[in-house]
C-alpha cells in the first residue's frame, strides 16, 4: 500500500465519517456526468462561467439555494463551508447543525459537509448536473476534500499560502504545505478516472492593497505546487484591484507567466484558467451603488478575458446574502455578459513589462533558495520576506512591504521590505506616487483606502 | 537499513541501554550499582569491539539532562520562547521565574546548570535592576546566559560575573530567534556529558558527538511516515524511567511560534515509572478520574504499594492517562494540545516493551471518553523496535 493510501486510511478513519468506501467512490467518480466537472465546462462552454458564493447549514436550505441559482441560469454552483468545519471542529459543527435543523435558525455560516456526509450530500450535488466549486479556507483540508470529491464536488479552491496567510495567525505554514500536498495528490489520482478535478487558487489574499506582483507570484507558486503533484486542470485567480488598467495588465501577465512557468517545469498537458473575483474589499452600504460596483466588475472581467467570474451581492455590506439576492446577481451578471460586445483590446506595454520583471525577479529568488523541494523553497521565501503579503495577520509574514494607491488608483509599492523588486521597477512604482506627503498623511491614505468603494 | 552498514548505534537511557546494529536491536536493563561505561562494556563489550570509534554513534538521556532556570519578563513572550527553545534543545528540567515576582519567589536550593535571563525587544532598556542581582547572588548555578534586549546587555555584563551574552531571542516583530540559544544549550549539554564522570568515558568508544536523545527524536519526526503508518497531526509519547516526553505537531496548539521545527517538545519530569515512580503515584492520587481508571483496569489502589510486573504495567497505563490529561484542556499547562484533531499517537521508549497495543488503545479510549467526552479514535502506533531513535541517529 502506498504511503498516500496509508495516510488516507487514517484520515478517513474519523469518528465523523461513516465508513468511507474507497472503491465505491472511485466507481462514482469514474462514471460521474462530465457536466459535473468544471474542467469539462471550461473546455466546452464558449463563455465566461458565472459562479456565486453561498452556503447554508441544512440540507433543505442548501437545496433551495441551488434551486434559485439554477433558475437564475448559474454556470457553477458554490458550496461554501462553515467556519467550524474549516477549523476541523466537526463536533461543534454537528451541534450547530442540529440546532439549525431544530430551530430553523442558521447557526452556521456555511454547509457542514463532513457532518452531512458524502452519501447524503451526493444526492444534492449531482441533482442539478452542474459543476460545484468547494469554497472553504481550511489549512488542513484533507478530510474535507475527500468528502467533497466523494460527494460530486470536482472543483477545489484554496492552497497552502492563499488559504493560510489571509485567514490564520498561528497555523504552521510548513504543515499547511504538507496537508495541501495530500490534497493535490488526491485530486491528481481522481483526475485519472474521468475529466480532471480542477484546483483553483485564491488570488484575492487579504484583498487589501496587495500589489499585483505578489498576487501573481503566489498564484504561480500554488499552480506549480499543484502541477508537480500531477493536477491537470488549474485556475489562477485575482480580484478587482480598483484600477481597471491594473486589472487588465495583471490578467495579461498572469496568463502569460502561468504558461511560461508550467512549461519551465515540463508540464505542457495541463489546462490553466483565469478566474476573476468581483470586488473583495469593503462594499458600499447603499445597495444601488453595490449593484453598480458588481456590474463594473463584470465589465472588467470581460476586458481581462476571464474564464470564470465569482460574484458578490448587493447585500455584501450588511451580512450573509439571501438566496434571492444571490440569484439576482447571477442573473444580472449573465445579462451584462450577454450584452457586452465589441470590447476593445487594451494593452499597456510599459506596465506589463514592469510587472513581468518584478514577478520574474521574485520567482528567481524563490527558485534560488537552497532547499531541496519547491514547497520548502516557497516556505523559506515567505519566512525570510522574499514574499510579503500586505496586511496578512499570520505570524510568519514579514509585513515590511508598504503599498499605496497612485492618482489613477493603481496599487504601488513604496517600501519593498525584503522583496527583491528590481531597482528600476521600484523607482517606477515610487515615481507614480506623491511621496512628498508626510508619513501621517500616507498612513491616513492607507486607512481610508479601506472605504475606497463607499 | 543500508545506512546502518558498519555502524553501531547506542542509546543510553536512565533505565536501559539500547544497541542497534544492521542485524538487530537489543536492550539491556541497567545496573545502577555500576558506572555507565563499565556496565555497558560488561554487557555489550563483545559487540562494541567489532566497531571502529568513528562508526559508533551514541545518544544519551541518562545524565538527567541539564537543569535550567529561566528568568523572563512575560509569560507570553520571553518565558514562552526560552522554554520552547530549551525543551527543543534537549533540556529536561525547567523552572521559570516571572521577573515581576522575583522578590517573592523562593530560591531553588538545587544546583542549577544554566540560568537564562531574557526579556524585551532590542529597542527597550532598563528592564532589569538590582532585584535580579540580589536573586542571582543567592542562587547556586554553574552557567548564566543573557538573551534579552541588547541595550541592557552592557549593564548586566558589568554586574553579573561570567555572563554569556547572545543575540536576543525576541526580534522586533516579537518573533522567536532560536538558533543561537539552541546552539549554546546543545553545546552545554555536550560539555555536561564530557564533565560527568558517569558519561565521559563513553568517549573512549566513540569519536562522534554524543547528542541528547530527545534532540535526536525531534529530528526524526518529519521522516516518521517512512517507517510507520502515521498521519499528521500526531503526538509522540516517550515514557521512560525518569521522565515522559511528548513531541507534538505544531498545528495542535493555537499559540504557535515560527521556528525551524515542525514539532515541539514538552517534558514532564515527574512522570516516569522507575526513577520518578513516587511522583507519578502522587500525581495519580490527585487526579479525580484515576480511581475510575483503576476500576476499569480491575485493580485497586493497593497496586501503588506493590512492586511487581503487574504494578509496572498499571503505572505505565496511568502515565499515559496522566500525560494526556496534562496536555488537554482539562489541565491548564504550558500548552494545551487540540487532542480532538489528533490522527495518530506514537508510543516509544520502554513502554512499548511492557504494554500491548490493545492495552494502550484501551487507555487512550478511556481518556477521550472520560476527559474529552468524545469517541475520537486516533490510530495508536507502537515503536516496538526503537525505529524512531534509529532514524534520527542515522540522519545526524
Amino acid at each position: 500500500m502506498s504511503l498516500l493510501q496509508e495516510e488516507r486510511n487514517i484520515i478517513l478513519n474519523n469518528e465523523y465519517v461513516d465508513n468511507f468506501d474507497f472503491a465505491e467512490v472511485e466507481e462514482f467518480v469514474k462514471n460521474a456526468s462530465k457536466d459535473l466537472f468544471i474542467s469539462y465546462n471550461f473546455k466546452t462552454k464558449d463563455k465566461m462561467l458565472v459562479q456565486p458564493r453561498g452556503g447554508f447549514p441544512t440540507y433543505d436550505k442548501m437545496f433551495a439555494l441551488y434551486e434559485f441559482f439554477d433558475k437564475a441560469n448559474v454556470d457553477v454552483l458554490p458550496c461554501t463551508i462553515d467556519s467550524n468545519t474549516r477549523l476541523n471542529d466537526y463536533a461543534t459543527a454537528k451541534k450547530m447543525l442540529r440546532l439549525s435543523e431544530e430551530n430553523e435558525v442558521d447557526m452556521l455560516n456555511g454547509y457542514p459537509l463532513i457532518n452531512h456526509g458524502y452519501r447524503t450530500s451526493r444526492k444534492m450535488m449531482t441533482h442539478f448536473n452542474k459543476p460545484i466549486s468547494l469554497r472553504h479556507g481550511t489549512p488542513d483540508a484533507r478530510l474535507l476534500i475527500e468528502t467533497a470529491i466523494a460527494s460530486g464536488i470536482f472543483e477545489i479552491e484554496g492552497g497552502p499560502i492563499t488559504y493560510l496567510l489571509p485567514y490564520s495567525k498561528n497555523f504552521p505554514l510548513d504543515k499547511a504545505f504538507l496537508y495541501w500536498k495530500y490534497v493535490e495528490r488526491v485530486c491528481a489520482e481522481y483526475s485519472k478516472l474521468n475529466e480532471p478535478i480542477n484546483r483553483e487558487s485564491f488570488g484575492p489574499l487579504t484583498a487589501t492593497l496587495v500589489p499585483p506582483c505578489i498576487t501573481i507570484v503566489i498564484q504561480l507558486l500554488e499552480m506549480l505546487l499543484s502541477l508537480e503533484e500531477g493536477v491537470k486542470s488549474f485556475s489562477v485567480s485575482f480580484s478587482q484591484t480598483g484600477s481597471m488598467n491594473q486589472d487588465i495588465v495583471m490578467g495579461a501577465v498572469l496568463r502569460k507567466l502561468a504558461k511560461h512557468y508550467s512549461e519551465e517545469i515540463g508540464v505542457t498537458d495541463a489546462d490553466i484558467h483565469l478566474v476573476y473575483h468581483q470586488w473583495m474589499g469593503a462594499f458600499p452600504m447603499d445597495q444601488n451603488y453595490a449593484s453598480q460596483l458588481i456590474n463594473m466588475s463584470t465589465v472588467i472581467a470581460a476586458m481581462v478575458g476571464a474564464n470564470k467570474i465569482i460574484t458578490k451581492t448587493k447585500q455584501e455590506a450588511s451580512g450573509i446574502p439571501t438566496k434571492e439576492a444571490n440569484a439576482e446577481t447571477v442573473a444580472n451578471t449573465q445579462y451584462t455578459l450577454r450584452i457586452l460586445n465589441g470590447l476593445p483590446n487594451i494593452v499597456d506595454k510599459e506596465e506589463e513589462e514592469i510587472l513581468t520583471a518584478e514577478v520574474m525577479a521574485i520567482m528567481e529568488a524563490v527558485f534560488n533558495d537552497p532547499a531541496d523541494t519547491l514547497w520548502r523553497k516557497v516556505f523559506n521565501s515567505i519566512k525570510n520576506g522574499t514574499i510579503d503579503v500586505p496586511f496578512s495577520p499570520h505570524i510568519i509574514n514579514n509585513n515590511e512591504m508598504i503599498t499605496v494607491r497612485d492618482r489613477n488608483k493603481n496599487i504601488r509599492i513604496i517600501k519593498r521590505g525584503k522583496v527583491p523588486i528590481p531597482d528600476r521597477c521600484f523607482e517606477y512604482e515610487k515615481n507614480q506616487c506623491d511621496l512628498n506627503k508626510d508619513t501621517t498623511s500616507i498612513v491616513n491614505d492607507i486607512i481610508h483606502d479601506i472605504g475606497i468603494m463607499q | 537499513m543500508s545506512k546502518l552498514e558498519n555502524k553501531l548505534l547506542i542509546d543510553v537511557g536512565s533505565t536501559y541501554f539500547k544497541l542497534c546494529t544492521k542485524d538487530s536491536v537489543q536492550q539491556h536493563f541497567r545496573d545502577f550499582n555500576k558506572d555507565i561505561y563499565d556496565d555497558l562494556t560488561y554487557k555489550c563489550g563483545e559487540i562494541i569491539k567489532n566497531y571502529e570509534k568513528e562508526n559508533i554513534h551514541i545518544c544519551s538521556s541518562a545524565n538527567g539532562g541539564l537543569s535550567t532556570l529561566i528568568i523572563g519578563i512575560s509569560n507570553s513572550f520571553s518565558l514562552k520562547y526560552a522554554t520552547n527553545i530549551a525543551f527543543n534543545s534537549g533540556i529536561n528540567i525547567i523552572d521559570t521565574v516571572l521577573y515581576k515576582d522575583i522578590e517573592t519567589t523562593s530560591i531553588p536550593s538545587d544546583l542549577i546548570d544554566v540560568v537564562i535571563v531574557v526579556g524585551g525587544i532590542d529597542s527597550v532598556s532598563n528592564i532589569f535592576d538590582e532585584k535580579l542581582f540580589k536573586f542571582l547572588k543567592e542562587l547556586n548555578y554553574s552557567n548564566i546566559v543573557y538573551v534579552g534586549s541588547k541595550k541592557d546587555a552592557p549593564y548586566l555584563q558589568k554586574n553579573i560575573e561570567n555572563l554569556v551574552i547572545l543575540p536576543n531571542i525576541i526580534n522586533d516583530k516579537l518573533h522567536v530567534e532560536e538558533e543561537n540559544l539552541k546552539e549554546y544549550l546543545t553545546n552545554l549539554y555536550q560539555a555536561d556529558i564530557m564533565g560527568k564522570e558517569d558519561i565521559k568515558h563513553l568517549y573512549d568508544i566513540t569519536s562522534n558527538q554524543i547528542f541528547s536523545t530527545p534532540y535526536i527524536v525531534n529530528k526524526t519526526l518529519p521522516m516518521i511516515d517512512s517507517k510507520f503508518k502515521v498521519a499528521d497531526p500526531y503526538i509522540l509519547i516517550d515514557i521512560g524511567g525518569a521522565t515522559t516526553d511528548i513531541h507534538y505537531s505544531k498545528d495542535l496548539v493555537d499559540e504557535n511560534m515560527v521556528t525551524q521545527n515542525e514539532y515541539d517538545r514538552l517534558v514532564f519530569k515527574k512522570l516516569g515509572v522507575y526513577k520518578s515512580k513516587e511522583s507519578l503515584i502522587f500525581a495519580a492520587k490527585n487526579n479525580e478520574f484515576v480511581y475510575e481508571l483503576l476500576a476499569h483496569l480491575k485493580v485497586t489502589e493497593n497496586i501503588f504499594d506493590e512492586s511487581s510486573e503487574k504494578s509496572t504495567r498499571v503505572l505505565m497505563q496511568l502515565a499515559i492517562f496522566l500525560v494526556l490529561c496534562k496536555v488537554s484542556a482539562y489541565r491548564q499547562a504550558y500548552v494545551n494540545l487540540k487532542l480532538l484533531a489528533l490522527n495518530s499517537v506514537v508510543f516509544t521508549g520502554g513502554i512499548t516493551k511492557v504494554l500491548k497495543q490493545e492495552e494502550i488503545e484501551d487507555i487512550v479510549t478511556f481518556f477521550y471518553k472520560k476527559i474529552l467526552n468524545s469517541s475520537h479514535n486516533p490510530t495508536i502506533v507502537m515503536d516496538n523496535n526503537y525505529d524512531v531513535w534509529t532514524l534520527g541517529m542515522l540522519e545526524k
